[in-house]
């Protein structure tokens, strides 16, 4: 098929897609709506996750603090303390970035797995503080009555205007994600992905660079957050348990972690999922893990991948040039095989 | 008199980190694993010593059961699937223990159901001891001795059998050892099942002196991910101080501050990865 | 050619999905939300039984209609609470919501529901806002509040068994912060000094910390443990463990004794107290009757959560047939409920106030061993017709701050003086009258 055909494929396809999911409201019931739009903040959190992972290369396990950071910060602001809307948004994606920023700087100066536990330690720092404080928190009991805003006259508490405000933010979020992929400062994601020494040799500001990686994917996690705690209501230490964290995770590497699209698909196919499986039976994480562990032994690159080898996906834009898990001849950081700690 | 029992706490508690943390951290340090279902390990040998206490009414029986049989799974999941990746990034094997983990707890939820339960030892060991005008309940005396025993055990293999001269060779030189004949599989699979044995040992204490409830398995995870990180990954005596280390911050931690006391076993993770990222006796890889 | 079928088929799975939810036609749908994994699992399952009990015996029909039940499990999670909740009423278009274990599911789920439109009836969430600060007219709660039995249970031990000072430690969230402040008023208005108080995170395994920092030589009558389910069962055992049942008493807060907890926990507390709604030897017509259906169906005897569910169930029943089994009023079927006449209820006569609050006895009781060799809670004394707000005037209570983690205040000293003296006090008469 000629480039060109292809891209006019490619257009076709997008507007249908792009209609239907406008038009959603129309055609499916209340609980569909609300499905939907549960895919959507999910897939905001899932975008954090598979920007580091995708084109990054880092498995981070931090992302869901700074998800439930922004709903917490919304919770005590807006709702306990009756600051107008913006501010409590706002503060609450200024909290997201700053956090980030810290943690940014701690983490940043490791790869691999050591970069996963460490980012597994700092999640469960933010998860196990707002678990046990319950003088400003609430605990485990978390903060409830959580109300959306109403930006210029629109009811946000409508299913279907809270869903099109969502979409809208949501195309947002991956048109500026494209982006990103696509400019120098993807570009250079992309080469410490496959090399951070041999990048940094040839000058680029390696620390850096991922630091504010790691900050932009946090902003995308915070966003679905605040959507998140609008859509329930509440929110609670749950945002950020380790179940949860892991379960985003899966997700991305469902979709295809070298796909730009993987964590949408990824996300889509874990919210369905479960609205279906629970109808059959409570089993449902059996049921993802089972299916996470033939992903992993199958098909690393996830259902993307598996569509690209058999010819339906394409490996042009929104590709990532790297198989996740083949190894590589030069590992990603200072050699880490061969060497431990002493007995 | 109450600080005693304070620090009798943090050894009970620092004894259980032990345990947990001395598999998991000598696993890593060989195959460059972290075992993330150590914590489902953790809860499935704790609820399958409660079953085996059932059938055969010895708590030692227990003991072994849960230990063994988590050893025997420990066995399968590294032949079955984690040799499989193995030639792959160890984020592989890592990733698969992570969904692993997922699968274990939600059976375990499927069986034993979502109320806690807790494993009663034998009368003997458990009604409370007065040593030296302090009354502490006699078991946790007992637990701290099962992990200096542990402690010793673990040296001992590590210092005096073929298998722990293997091991400690193959972690600093993987290809050499294997070019000199010995089977790199079979020490992995071995160190592996050592690893699953002590989880599964550890919950069946832990189960004892505590509970077993859906969400610990998280809970105990993410303690053992801190107490390895703050010892320094694949470090034996590591693990050993950290343990002790942060039972006595969570014991203190815990009657002044309750409000903070996990925060407060996170934070020298913290202080130690931004001084010394490799831990306190890791070696800097 | 692939990417266009690709992208076809995704719009036309997006076309296809279903308008979920069916009909409701000749059923009517009861929700039932509860915990069924956590701490409180035992409490939703007990809930489960007493629930199942009551729609058998009405063979789940109601004046022609059938009645249909959907279970949910929210693993004692607000969150998950909430993300039912809407489930049952988006997707499945309940015409009832029940359920609900602990208070802050209770106030988590009210929240949520308030403006839907459908009738509230917490089987045991007990937190008072429910029915106080934050009520609202779809909720009816037949049951109980946290402050109800705690405020008789702290006046009884002050009055009657000259405690002065009380050391509580307690589970960290609103039900807890409700018992702990109904026993306050109920004991510093009855004479006692001072109920120190502690709280600790749910769940908790360790507690040895806490129990090492009761001091022994401050003359506190009595330790009171102001939580429930494995909790509980964990405390007590550790306290026991620790040899501190010789030294200080143990009491409890209504659910800590509660079967079947109770039995996993050690025989040296004997003789310790709780205050509940019900005691296991009740021995009425009314409560004999559910008991031996309940022992015949689940082969246990049943404790105060299954009662309260069973009662629920019943009300719930009851409405809709008083309704002819019309429920498109939801306002109309509240109504009905609330002209149920429920002075049959198995643990004894309950009647509604203003805010659907049960006025009811509230039992004093002592943990037993029984003929059996297992211990039961024994009771001890009655107080008849008490109110959620106590014997207090409610303008008066509800002009106090909620209940929470420092308020009431733990001493006599510190209590404005309009919450330690009352018009009429209770009156507690023998168990059994």
């Amino acid at each position: 098929m000629t480039t060109e055909a292809t891209r006019h494929a490619t257009t076709i396809a997008a507007a249908i897609v792009v209609v239907a999911l406008v038009a959603l409201p129309a055609y499916v019931g209340q609980y569909t709506l609300t499905t939907f739009i549960r895919t959507i903040y999910f897939g905001f959190l899932a975008l954090s996750v598979g920007l580091l992972l995708g084109q990054g290369g880092m498995i981070s396990l931090t992302q869901t603090a700074f998800f439930g950071l922004s709903g917490y910060v919304i919770g005590l602001l807006g709702t306990e303390r009756g600051f107008p809307s913006p501010i409590p948004e706002l503060a609450g994606l200024a909290a997201v970035l700053l956090l980030a920023f810290v943690f940014g700087l701690v983490v940043m100066r490791t790869y691999g797995t050591v970069f996963l536990m460490l980012t597994l330690a700092l999640g469960q720092i933010c998860w196990s503080f707002v678990r046990q404080n319950t003088s400003l928190l609430h605990g485990w009991a978390g903060i409830r009555g959580i109300q959306p805003p109403s930006p210029f006259g629109l009811d946000l508490t409508q299913h279907a205007i809270f869903y099109w405000i969502s979409l809208a933010a949501f195309g947002f979020g991956l048109l500026v994600l494209w982006r990103l992929a696509e400019s120098p400062f993807g570009l250079a994601l992309n080469g410490i992905r496959e090399s951070p020494r041999r990048m940094s040799a040839l000058g680029y500001p390696v620390f850096w660079l991922r630091v504010t990686a790691f900050v932009i994917a946090a902003l995308y996690a915070g966003i679905g957050g605040i959507l998140a705690a609008w859509s329930s209501g509440i929110v609670t230490p749950t945002a950020m348990q380790l179940s949860r964290t892991i379960w985003i995770l899966l997700v991305v590497i469902l979709g295809g972690a070298a796909h730009f699209w993987g964590p949408v698909l990824g996300t889509v196919i874990a919210v369905w999922l479960d609205v279906l499986i629970s109808q059959l039976t409570p089993r449902y994480n059996t049921v993802i893990g089972i299916v996470f562990v033939a992903v992993i032994l199958v098909a690393p690159n996830g259902i993307l991948g598996v569509l690209e080898k058999i010819g339906a996906a394409g490996t042009g834009p929104g590709r990532w040039r790297r198989n996740l898990f083949v190894p590589r001849a030069a590992e990603a950081a200072p050699p880490t095989h061969g060497r431990g700690g002493h007995t | 008199m109450r600080l005693m029992i304070l620090i009798l706490n943090g050894l009970t508690q620092g004894a259980l980190f032990f345990v947990l943390g001395s598999g998991l951290t000598l696993a890593f340090g060989l195959m460059r694993v972290v075992n993330m279902s150590h914590g489902a390990f953790y809860l499935l040998g704790g609820y399958l010593g409660i079953a085996a206490l059932k059938l055969s009414g010895s708590w030692t029986v227990a003991l072994a059961a849960g230990g063994l049989s988590i050893a025997l799974l420990g066995l399968v999941v590294e032949r079955g699937m984690l040799a499989r990746v193995r030639e792959g990034a160890d984020l592989s094997q890592t990733l698969l223990t992570i969904a692993l983990s997922m699968i274990i707890a939600d059976v375990a939820l499927a069986i034993w159901g979502g109320h806690p339960l807790s494993i009663r030892s034998p009368a003997a060991i458990t009604r409370p001891v007065t040593l030296f005008g302090l009354t502490y309940p006699g078991f946790r005396y007992v637990l701290m001795a099962i992990a200096v025993l542990i402690a010793l055990l673990l040296w001992l293999i590590l210092y005096r059998t073929r298998f722990g001269i293997a091991v400690r060779a193959s972690v600093d030189d993987r290809e050499t050892v294997s070019a000199l004949g010995v089977r790199i599989d079979t020490i992995y699979s071995l160190m592996f099942m050592l690893s699953a044995l002590l989880g599964g040992i550890a919950g069946v204490l832990g189960g004892t002196y505590l509970q077993l409830s859906p969400g610990e398995d998280t809970t105990i995870l993410t303690y053992s991910l801190v107490v390895i990180i703050v010892g320094g990954l694949g470090s034996l005596l590591g693990t050993l101080v950290s343990a002790l280390l942060l039972g006595q911050i969570l014991s203190f931690g815990l009657a002044y501050a309750p409000e903070m006391s996990m925060f407060l076993v996170f934070v020298p993770m913290a202080i130690v990865l931004a001084i010394r990222p490799e831990g306190l006796f890791g070696r800097r890889t | 050619m692939s990417k266009k079928v690709f992208a076809a088929l995704v719009a036309a799975g997006l076309m296809a999905m279903p308008a979920t939810g069916f009909a409701a036609g000749d059923s009517i749908t009861i929700g039932l939300l509860s915990a069924f994994t956590g701490p409180f699992a035992s409490f939703g399952q007990l809930q489960k039984e007493g629930a199942v009990l009551a729609l058998e015996q009405a063979g789940y029909k109601v004046a022609g209609k059938t009645i249909k039940v959907i279970y949910a499990d929210d693993q004692l999670d607000n969150e998950q609470a909430v993300t039912k909740a809407k489930q049952l009423v988006e997707q499945d278009k309940v015409d009832v919501l029940t359920g609900l274990v602990s208070g802050d599911e209770g106030l988590s789920v009210g929240s949520y529901m308030k403006g839907k439109n459908i009738p509230v009836v917490p089987m045991y969430s007990a937190s008072e806002d429910m029915t106080m600060r934050e009520w609202y007219p779809f909720i009816v709660r037949p049951t109980w509040t946290g402050a109800q039995p705690m405020d008789v249970f702290g006046y009884w031990l002050a009055r009657t068994k000259g405690f002065k000072k009380i050391y509580m430690i307690g589970e960290d969230y609103s039900y807890p912060y409700n018992q702990g402040g109904g026993f306050k008023r109920g004991f510093l208005r009855g004479g006692g000094m001072e109920v120190k108080t502690i709280w600790h995170a749910v769940p908790t395994s360790d507690y040895s910390s806490l129990i090492g920092s009761i001091p022994l030589d401050q003359g506190y009558d009595a330790v009171l443990y102001n939580g429930a389910g494995s909790d509980a069962v964990a405390f007590v055992k550790q306290y026991v463990e620790f040899g501190m049942q010789n030294k200080i008493p143990l009491i409890g807060q209504s659910n800590t004794f509660e079967k079947p907890d109770l039995d996993s926990m050690p025989q040296e507390i004997v003789s310790a107290y709780s205050a509940h709604l019900t005691a296991d030897d009740l021995d009425t017509p009314n409560w004999n009757k559910f008991r031996d259906a309940f022992k015949t169906r689940w082969d246990h005897s049943p404790s105060a959560a299954s009662e309260f569910a069973y009662g629920c169930m019943n009300l719930i029943l009851r409405g809709i047939e008083a309704q002819k089994g019309d429920v498109t009023d939801k306002a109309a079927l509240v109504k009905a409920m609330r002209a149920v006449d429920m002075s049959d209820e198995p643990r004894g006569p309950v009647k509604l106030d203003e805010f659907n609050a049960a006025v009811e006895n509230v039992y004093i009781r002592q943990v037993t061993l029984g003929k059996d060799g297992a211990m039961f809670n024994k009771g001890l004394v009655t107080a008849h017709d008490v109110s959620q707000f106590g014997p207090y005037d409610r303008a008066v209570y509800m002009k106090q701050p909620a209940d929470g983690r420092t308020s009431p205040p733990e001493l006599r000293s510190a209590m404005p003086a309009e919450m330690l003296q009352v018009a009429k006090d209770y009156e507690f008469v023998p168990f059994g009258k």
